[in-house]
């Protein structure tokens, strides 16, 4: 008997390693094919604004509610022929937070949780400190996208890097990769976890959020399918944002909903991307902090990198 | 660290009481100032100007109450409220600027920020206006595209007692849509007759086809319906460059690579084979203990 010991261990070792194996693979496939069913007569239905609405199942269409495959179909394709870029101009930043809020609101993150954030800055011990929103960077060259072991964040054809938390694992690498910080991961349960129950998944806004896995900044690509603003531009109380298209190269300005041409502000402003060193080819551009439109509130840091 | 979280609460608290504050104080010599810039027609024009491009997006058009809804709101400029400060308190508060209201001494000149409060005082119960808006006129207008030789040729008319007669010498808008809204490609005059012709300019950007909406309109002096002209063949073809390139990323499983593919499958196949050999192997020990 106690001659047999390792070899029983091995014996049970290998046993237990192929049941594992197949009870593993088995749960992934289900897992992919799992779609939230409601009986009830009622639907929760997250609304464009983010908020929760109970409406009647009868007075649905089924096509305004795409099933969860279809919904990561077209998530992964994009709106085609579009290029989303995103202008910020530092001068008109006035730490007001509003960006910040209705972004929260929108994508259910915990108050701790940021896919955009305002930064104070400072770049240098006698230059002047200025407010820098910061939302993801949405790279054309993402280093985030290819240290995914399983194909769950992606880049689509309109420019916008997605998050897919149906395949999220949790490995966090991508976190590890984005020189920006722009990713968050969900260490605890999502906000308001209990209201959206049974909320079909949607890849683009990821949301309903699930513990466990990683959430970004999305340029709110369900918005932009409904030809809106993402939730931060329309936000802003202080023009602070330019959104548009690249391709036909013009930006509208969420504040005041003026149109101009893309290529024009961003030569005239002397534009500048975060980190252009890296390759990373960001679709965020930024003015810079010249003639502020609101004085600094903020405590001077004398500490600065 | 305590004194720093103190230190943040007075600031925090100021601020909060200051934003709370009904009254906005203005220093004595401030508020005494005069206007240098004359209170004549060119320059309560270009205070419009300046208004429409700086001040509307908050305080909304005057005496429209259509102002953004702040805390504190914004104060339409025909309000009691905004008429009651003087020439150079209001100076003074378009130059400084106070929580939500941005500074204007680091964006707009000193003259041209005399000739915002201007325009401010063209509202004002104690001075003559000089700018009158007549109440909008009902107009129509009529667009169409010629294609061949890239010009929008618009007929303009308006309302005189009932009846439509042609529109000379006004301008007319012409953009075209995009994602989120129209831009402008320029502006118009119509001649004696009411009509005016556009010419499109070479640079124009349309859809993947080079189809353009093209949108004409009117300014706010009149109400007109604006006319949409759908998919002109004028503009440019849009570039729609391909972001996902074989050999960088791919986001969909049609895109993937055959290499790459063949590669995963033969290195996960042989893992388990490999996994495979080993329980055969235990498998075969185990026959060989037992005989």
């Amino acid at each position: 008997m106690e001659r047999n010991t390792r070899r029983n261990f091995m014996k049970k070792l290998g046993a237990s390693m192929g049941v594992a194996g197949v009870l593993g693979s088995s749960g992934l496939f289900s897992s992919c094919a799992k779609v939230e069913t409601n009986t009830s007569g009622k639907i929760t239905l997250l609304t464009s604004d983010g908020e929760l609405v109970e409406v009647e199942k009868a007075l649905l269409k089924p096509a305004d509610i795409p099933s969860l495959p279809e919904n990561q179909k077209r998530g992964r394709l994009g709106l085609s022929g579009r290029s989303w870029v995103m202008v910020i101009d530092l001068s008109k930043c006035r730490n007001a937070r509003e960006c910040m809020k209705a972004c929260q609101n929108h994508h259910q993150l915990r108050p701790e949780q940021h896919h955009i954030n305002v930064l104070q800055m400072q770049d240098a011990e006698h230059t002047a400190p200025y407010y820098m929103p910061k939302p993801c960077q949405q790279c054309d060259n993402p280093p985030c996208t290819k240290v995914c072991p399983v194909n769950a964040t992606f880049k689509r054809d309109d420019g916008i890097v997605l998050i897919d938390n149906e395949r999220c694992i949790g490995c966090r690498f991508c976190i590890a990769a984005c020189p920006y910080s722009a990713r968050v991961f969900n260490w605890f349960e999502p906000r308001d976890a209990e209201k959206y129950e049974g909320v079909t998944y949607n890849i683009e806004a990821n949301v309903p959020q699930k513990k466990g896995t990683i959430s970004k900044c999305l340029f709110s690509a369900d918005r932009l399918r409904d030809s809106k603003l993402p939730s931060c531009v329309s936000a802003c109380p202080n023009g602070v944002y330019w959104f548009g298209d690249r391709n036909e190269d013009a930006v509208t300005n969420g504040t005041t909903k003026e149109t101009v041409s893309f290529s024009e502000l961003i030569e005239k402003n002397a534009a500048y991307t975060l980190m252009e060193e890296l390759g990373t080819k960001p679709r965020v551009y930024y003015l810079p902090p010249k003639d502020r439109a609101f004085p600094f509130q903020g405590q001077n840091n004398t500490h600065h990198s | 660290m305590n004194r720093k979280i103190s230190f943040l609460t007075i600031v925090t608290l100021f601020l909060s009481v200051q934003a709370n504050a009904q009254d906005w104080p203005v220093p004595a010599d401030q508020n005494n100032r005069v206007n240098p810039q004359e209170y004549n027609l060119a320059n309560v024009n270009k205070g419009k100007d300046l208004y429409l491009k700086n001040c509307k997006s908050c305080h909304g058009d005057p005496g429209k109450n259509n102002a953004l809804p702040l805390v504190p709101p914004p104060v339409d400029v025909t309000s009691d409220k905004m008429q009651k400060n003087t020439e150079g308190g209001l100076y003074y508060k378009i130059t400084n600027g106070r929580g939500a209201m941005p500074q204007f001494k680091t964006t707009i000149s000193d003259d041209d920020r005399w000739k915002i409060v201007n325009y401010i005082s063209n509202f004002s119960p104690k001075k003559q206006p000089l700018l009158v808006d007549a109440p909008p006129v009902k107009a129509k207008l009529l667009a169409s595209v010629n294609e061949r030789e890239r010009k929008v040729e618009v007929f303009a008319e308006s309302e005189n007692n009932g009846i439509f007669t042609k529109l000379p010498n006004t301008p007319i808008t012409v953009s075209t849509k995009k994602a989120f809204g129209n831009i402008e490609m320029g502006k118009v005059l119509t001649d004696e007759n009411g009509r005016a012709e556009f010419v499109i300019p070479e640079t124009v950007i349309g859809d993947e086809q080079g189809n353009v909406n093209i949108v004409v309109s009117l300014d706010d002096n009149y109400i007109a319906d604006i006319v949409t002209l759908d998919k002109a063949k004028v503009g440019q073809l849009k570039p729609t460059p391909k972001l996902i390139q074989k050999g960088i990323l791919w986001s969909t499983n049609e895109n993937i690579q055959i290499w790459l593919l063949f590669s995963y499958i033969a290195a996960a196949g042989g893992a388990w084979l490999t996994i495979g050999y080993i329980v055969f192997q235990i498998a075969k020990i185990k026959r060989l203990s037992k005989e």
